[in-house]
């Protein structure tokens, strides 16, 4: 542990001269304090789902009984196997795992590549594009929502997941973050590059790309969590309910057997599962990635 | 004419073009199309009119959708109270100690998980008969059931905190980031010259996390006005008008009534409300370096 860093933000230590007992029954007492609110705040954040995932594992129909089950008299895993066997989720997973595969990779490839020239470039009409694109953020695009609509049933995208996926597969926020980290990266890439007789495109894809990887986490991530997890405009555009992807297919089971706890908390959590599970594998880059992008 | 192909201007339009493009036909043209599009009464069903400011002014008579902004506005109230709670959180998980991302990872899962999973977990929760109602019973709170989301006094403010509740991680993680990028040796220079502890936090890092809170505030404040998943999964509005927020409504009127010419006229307005709010926030944060990104 760093005393130096935490000592700011925890509560004081003696300023005399003190023994060292005293000193470490003050560091001892400060961890205890600071491990209860750590507990406890998880507890807040963390314990629906934790109930969330007791329910999904209480056999029969009995969670609404009087008092409530709050954890399990035994486990089993019934509502899983029989939801699995009736939401056809394999579909549903790969619908989903289409539509957010194709939103992160437009999102990742058009964020970067507009961003790049912002940065690093001098050519004419750079600030007429700036302010353009900072437009868009004084400017609600409050209605996008019904213009999208016709637009994509304007360009014959209706049922389709590119009509999902393009409304969302490129982000005035997506492109300034890339043109803040680009921002940093030394000139001597570039003019290495060039002397090297890389074309702008070949500098942009492997010389500077890869030294932007956090920022690409973030926005991988970011989009990633919005895509898996869309479902209204989904259901706007898809007529075909075999195409929804999961968040969609779990409003459609809620209106369905909303009786039926244990079935819609099993399908539940296997819909949240696996965004969880890549948050935790890319989280390192994820924290790295926005501390750059906030920094400006 | 080859001189400009291999000029960096080129090169630049090259980089822009496709995302450019995609922006044109998705942000732009939205926001250009919807100002026509309001002057009329499209919808799919009958033929189009032009109507001039009519569909405005329907919207100042339109008892819901006043209902609407001003449930939107009361929304906003979460604002604050999100950016202390999570200012707090990241000092707090700030502290270099064993085990202490575990804890970073365990609140933010509340961030990642789709709006739609969180709603069913709070309405089990939170419905009559229920483990919130049972646990407050049991430590003896209150007496006897509340009806949490189909009371029409309590149920937008029980809305509010579900949007907190999972909006906490994603702000504590920006603070997070803020407060690491502290300079560490500001700390040591101030406190050699004998600052107290009071005095680091008011001249060191409330000033350097200024921007961050101007960047959080904002966000919060639009997806405040422009909340919708939870309520459209959640209540849909009810019960009566008690958690219509305006997003809600322009849905229903647009792509549930498909009455597209109104609802324009309705995002119009709530856009120039949104537009407004957010020249108040940066004017109170002018001194605040205002670069977000």
């Amino acid at each position: 542990m760093n005393l130096k860093d935490d000592k700011l933000l925890c509560s004081s230590l003696p300023k005399k001269e003190s023994s060292r007992s005293m000193r470490s029954l003050a560091r001892m007492l400060r961890m205890t304090v600071i491990y209860m609110l750590l507990v406890l705040l998880a507890l807040f954040l963390m314990g629906p789902f934790l109930w969330l995932l007791s329910v999904s594992l209480m056999p029969g129909r009995n969670i609404f009984s009087t008092p409530p089950a709050i954890f399990p008299t035994f486990i089993n895993f019934d509502n899983y196997v029989q939801v699995w066997q009736f939401m056809n989720f394999p579909k549903y997973m790969l619908n989903t795992v289409i539509i957010t595969v194709l939103g992160v990779v437009l999102n990742v490839v058009l964020a970067s590549l507009t961003g790049y020239p912002l940065a690093v470039f001098r050519f004419k009409g750079k600030n007429l594009v700036f302010t353009l694109l900072i437009a868009t953020m004084i400017i609600p695009s409050y209605t996008a929502f019904i213009v999208h609509y016709l637009t994509i049933q304007g360009l014959h995208l209706g049922n389709t997941y590119l009509g999902v996926v393009l409304p969302g597969a490129v982000s005035v926020f997506n492109i300034f973050l890339m043109r803040q980290t680009f921002i940093h990266i030394p000139t001597d890439v570039r003019d290495s590059g060039k002397m090297d007789g890389a074309s702008e495109f070949r500098i942009w894809w492997q010389l500077v790309l890869p030294l932007v990887k956090p920022a690409l986490a973030v926005i991988s991530l970011l989009e990633a969590m919005s895509f898996w997890n869309s479902f209204l405009w989904p259901i706007v555009i898809l007529n075909d309910t075999e195409l929804y992807p999961l968040a969609a297919a779990l409003t459609y089971l809620n209106g369905q057997f909303a009786y039926n706890f244990g079935w819609i908390a099993a399908g539940t959590m296997i819909s949240v599962l696996p965004i969880i599970i890549l948050f935790l594998f890319t989280q390192r880059y994820y924290m790295e990635g926005l501390a750059g992008a906030v920094k400006g | 004419m080859i001189k400009w192909l291999r000029s960096e201007s080129f090169t630049a339009w090259a980089f822009m073009t496709p995302g450019l493009l995609l922006l044109a036909v998705f942000v732009f043209w939205p926001i250009i199309y919807s100002i026509p599009l309001a002057l009329t009464d499209y919808s799919v069903i009958s033929d189009t009119h032009f109507v001039g400011l009519n569909n405005f002014e329907a919207a100042f008579k339109d008892r819901n959708f006043l209902i609407s902004i001003w449930n939107s506005l009361l929304y906003v109230l979460i604002v604050p109270f999100l950016q202390i709670f999570s200012i707090l959180m990241a000092v707090l998980v700030n502290s270099r100690i064993p085990g202490i991302k575990i804890f970073r990872t365990t609140y933010y899962i509340p961030v990642v998980t789709s709006m739609v999973a969180v709603a069913l977990i709070w309405s089990w929760l939170l419905g009559n008969n229920s483990v919130v109602n049972y646990l407050l019973i049991q430590i003896g709170l209150i007496s006897k059931d509340i009806h949490w989301l189909s009371d029409s006094n309590l149920a937008l403010y029980v809305l509010m905190f579900i949007t907190m509740w999972k909006g906490l991680g994603y702000y504590m993680m920006l603070y997070l980031a803020g407060l690491q990028n502290i300079p560490q040796d500001l700390y040591e220079a101030a406190r050699v010259d004998g600052a107290s502890r009071w005095r680091l936090i008011v001249h060191i890092t409330l000033p350097l996390l200024r921007p961050y809170v101007l960047f959080c505030t904002l966000i919060s404040l639009m997806s405040a006005i422009r909340v919708f998943d939870e309520v459209y999964v959640l209540t849909k509005g009810g019960p009566g008008t008690a958690t219509l927020t305006s997003s809600l409504y322009i849905f229903q009127k647009g792509m549930e009534q498909f009455n597209f010419g109104y609802a324009s006229a309705l995002g119009l307005i709530v856009g120039a409300m949104i537009a407004v709010l957010s020249i108040i926030v940066f004017r109170f944060n002018r001194k605040g370096g205002v670069n977000p990104y």
